[in-house]
């Protein structure tokens, strides 16, 4: 993350946030949390809710049906200190819905995103497109007369890497979903 | 990572699965939405709740008729009613009721549960919502009240069902005690109260299993067994507790604990009375207002023994220079207040009442009395500094008053305080030993809590005198309730002390704006007229020598008393800490100044 302590009006950093206070600047890392919660109404907002009002900054969020009946799955990204994640776990398992709640580092997750990726394709580029869909293991879905439409499942790097490399032909449109993740067996 | 930052109470909890009672159906009777919620609420332990009806509601109302055993309240605004029934919980340590209408009726409700959130006390708001098929219509009186107290309620339902009905009132109340108290809404459709369904009183009541109530966490042994190292190796320790020791009723505990290693007490502003004044050990409040000689103890422990409180900002000032050579011990039932404003070396997250027991027990007999005897110098030296002020001897002072109230009723008295000044000068200058006799509202700083807090307490506590403390211009935002104490026939005394302005905003704007008096100058009704108009007695009182004469006959005069003390416009509260500095930098009284 940047460093903004040299302006103090920049946005609070959220180094600042509760329960950061004895947490040095730069600690922060990336957090996988893992939410099973009740698919009860609102829960969604509840648990959306509590991330505003303690100022966690989360880069994405994807929610679905978990294993259990009635129950979603929610993970959430984000760059956080030690403290902080604990912190703001604290206040997650305090929505009644929550069931359960599992705080993962970088390291003991795997995680995968998918993405749609539609780009312009003259007749001229369209073969080298699908070439580099190839390369990342990505799908045709949709071929118009001036767009390829590819989807791509992977790192987050990955996706980035191709949509990198496929910006030179216009890219028109990107959905992404987020991470999912799960814990890395031994 | 650190161990220390991990902070998960799951173990203490899997010992501590609600068990079920198991009954048998056979009582089953088709019922009304209404009835059920009436009865459900008697299963409970109810038998008094605040509310107002309106469209939505009205059902609920219809049966309530019925249900004799049911004393409702009819306030004059839904706000008191959630103050009154938050009152009523402070006071009794049980579950407070408050019913309103849709729309109107529960968004007039929200300041009240902010409040009581805030202060974590376990009050039920049941509110009418508009019938199922009219929800997301923008039908007459619609609110989303679900969304608007989301984030001042410990949960909220809406009734959907009627078959859920009985058990979404249970599991309220179970999530209203539980653990860290607090405020939950139950939005039932018009249509829900109407529909009807089997009812059986002797029904088991279920849980949402997961859901970690956790009426006695215990604290883990070697969370106790660090903290008791800590404690022996201090040399300058201080316990600092607040309303969790009230609310887990361990005043027995703290005062065995702090007996025995001898380490001095301070209490914040909601853990006044968990500890009596008179006790050799007890120090005084910390923060804002708090004497010097608190403050400087804070500024120079080597050890913080944090039982039941969260470090709220009015306590600590600028956090990084609060306590600054201390560690920490944090005792709360609350997990996520550890490490949340002070880092702890010892996080023990459990019920104030076990935590101090098993602390009694693994704890050496200490002695502080060198550190004490240094606390109290300090302390000498600020009442020695405050004599030698010259004052206004001819009005009614606020020490003066608190002392006349307290002397009156032999300190048994249950204070309620408003917010401003008098709130910090009857903190400060009350001696407070009866456990459980302060009441105010300490998070939100609600305005306007005092009188209908008060006409729940006494409600409660039918035996206990209950006096309101407030300023002038609190004791307007709720003077309606005047006519529910009279229709009710409560008993409370209402001491106002009248300074003309907003005093707590006009002392800041004295110190921090300038002396620029914007908007704080404030008139008021004639009380003595006013109390009149109510039917109640009135006084005015604007000579110190008639104070104690003035308290001696309000607690004479049979039903609400209300006394206009008119005291000095400009007084301040000293000392005071400028938000955001350190409380050990105090800006403290230096001259009488209400002649400039
Ligand atoms: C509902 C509400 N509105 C505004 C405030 C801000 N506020 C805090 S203290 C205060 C002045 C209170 O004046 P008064 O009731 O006369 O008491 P005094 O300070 O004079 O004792 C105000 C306006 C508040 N705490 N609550």
């Amino acid at each position: 993350m940047s460093d903004h302590s040299d302006n103090r009006k920049a946005a609070p950093s959220i180094t600042e946030r509760a329960g950061q206070v004895a947490a040095p600047k730069g600690t922060e890392r990336s957090h996988i949390l893992l939410i099973l919660a009740n698919n009860a109404p609102g829960m969604v907002d509840r648990v959306v809710g509590v991330l505003r009002r303690r100022r966690a900054q989360p880069q994405t969020i994807s929610i679905g049906q978990s294993e259990i009946p009635d129950v979603s799955r929610i993970t959430i990204q984000m760059n956080d200190s030690e403290v902080g994640v604990e912190q703001l776990i604290e206040q997650l398992r305090k929505i009644v819905d929550v069931r359960h709640i599992v705080n993962l580092s970088a390291e003991q997750a795997v995680a995968r995103e998918l993405a749609l990726v539609k780009v312009n394709a003259a007749a001229e580029s369209r073969a080298e497109i699908i070439e580099i869909g190839n390369l990342f293991g990505a799908h045709i879905i949709d071929l118009a007369q001036e767009t390829v439409t590819l989807e791509v499942t992977g790192s987050e790097e990955k996706i980035e890497k191709l949509v990198a490399l496929l910006q030179r032909f216009g890219v028109r449109e990107i959905a992404r979903t987020g991470s999912v993740a799960m814990t890395r067996d031994l | 990572m650190q161990s220390t930052a991990t902070i998960s109470q799951m173990a203490e909890e899997a010992r501590n699965a609600t068990a079920h009672h198991v009954h048998e159906a056979r009582d089953a009777r088709e019922l009304t939405g209404s009835q059920i919620l009436c009865e459900a609420l008697i299963r409970e332990g109810v038998d008094l709740m605040y509310g107002y009806p309106g469209g939505a509601i009205m059902p609920f109302y219809d049966a309530l008729t019925s249900y004799p055993a049911l004393h409702h309240v009819l306030v004059r605004h839904e706000q008191a009613a959630a103050h009154a029934a938050d009152g009523y919980a402070r006071a009794t340590g049980k579950v407070g009721v408050c019913v309103a209408t849709s729309g109107p009726g529960a968004t007039n409700l929200v300041t009240g549960l902010a409040t009581a959130f805030m202060d974590s006390t376990p009050i039920i708001a049941i509110t009418g919502q508009v019938a199922r098929p009219f929800i997301g219509r923008d039908a007459f009186q619609e609110t989303d009240i679900l969304g608007v107290t989301q984030p001042i309620t410990k949960h909220n339902f809406l009734v959907k069902r009627i078959e859920d009905l009985a058990e979404i009132i249970h599991e309220a109340f179970r999530l209203a005690r539980g653990g860290r108290p607090g405020p939950v809404l139950i939005d039932v459709p018009k249509d829900v109260q109407n529909a009807k369904t089997l009812y059986s009183a002797s029904a088991p009541i279920s849980s949402i299993e997961h859901y970690r109530v956790t009426r006695v966490p215990h604290p883990s042994a070697t969370a106790i067994e660090k903290a008791a190292h800590l404690i022996g190796e201090a040399r300058q320790p201080l316990i600092m507790c607040g309303h969790g020791v009230i609310l887990s009723n361990a005043y027995a505990e703290l005062q065995a604990f702090a007996g025995k290693t001898r380490i001095p007490v301070i209490t914040t502003l909601l853990g006044l009375s968990a500890f009596p004044e008179t006790h050799p050990l007890a120090i005084g409040m910390p923060g804002m207002h708090g004497p010097a000689h608190v403050n400087r103890a804070i500024g120079q422990a080597d050890l913080i023994i944090g039982v039941g409180l969260r470090f709220d900002d009015r306590v600590t000032g600028k956090v990084s220079e609060f306590a600054p050579h201390a560690r920490f011990i944090h005792i709360d039932i609350d997990a996520s207040e550890m490490h949340k404003v002070k880092r702890a070396a010892v996080p023990i997250v459990a019920d104030a009442k076990a935590a101090l027991t098993a602390l009694l027990d693994a704890v050496a007999t200490g002695n502080h009395d060198q550190w004490l005897n240094e606390i109290r110098s300090w302390e000498a030296q600020a009442t020695e500094r405050g004599a030698s002020i010259e004052r206004n001897l001819e009005c009614p002072d606020p020490i003066c008053i608190l002392e006349a109230i307290r002397a009156e009723t032999g300190g048994d008295a249950i204070i309620v305080t408003d917010v401003g000044q008098h709130q910090m000068w009857t903190a400060r200058h009350y001696t407070w030993t009866r456990p459980n006799s302060h009441i105010t509202s300490g998070g939100l700083g609600t305005m306007g809590f005092a009188l209908p807090a008060a006409m729940g307490v006494k409600m409660g506590l039918p035996d206990a005198t209950v006096w309101v403390v407030a300023g002038d211009g609190g004791i307007q935002m709720n003077i309606q309730e005047l006519a529910t104490l009279k229709q009710q026939g409560i008993t409370v005394k209402v001491a106002i002390m009248n300074n003309g302005f907003l005093g707590m905003v006009r002392q800041w704007q004295h110190f921090f704006h300038n002396h620029n008096y914007s908007e704080t100058p404030i008139t008021g009704p004639d009380y003595v007229k006013l109390a009149d108009a109510y039917g109640l007695t009135g006084m005015q009182i604007t000579r110190r020598a008639d104070v104690q004469a003035a308290v001696r006959k309000a607690m004479q005069t049979g039903g609400t008393v209300i006394i206009d003390f008119v005291i000095e416009s400009e007084a301040n509260v000293y000392p005071m800490v400028a938000p955001g500095s350190a409380i050990t930098n105090m800006i403290e009284e230096t001259a009488w100044e209400s002649e400039d």
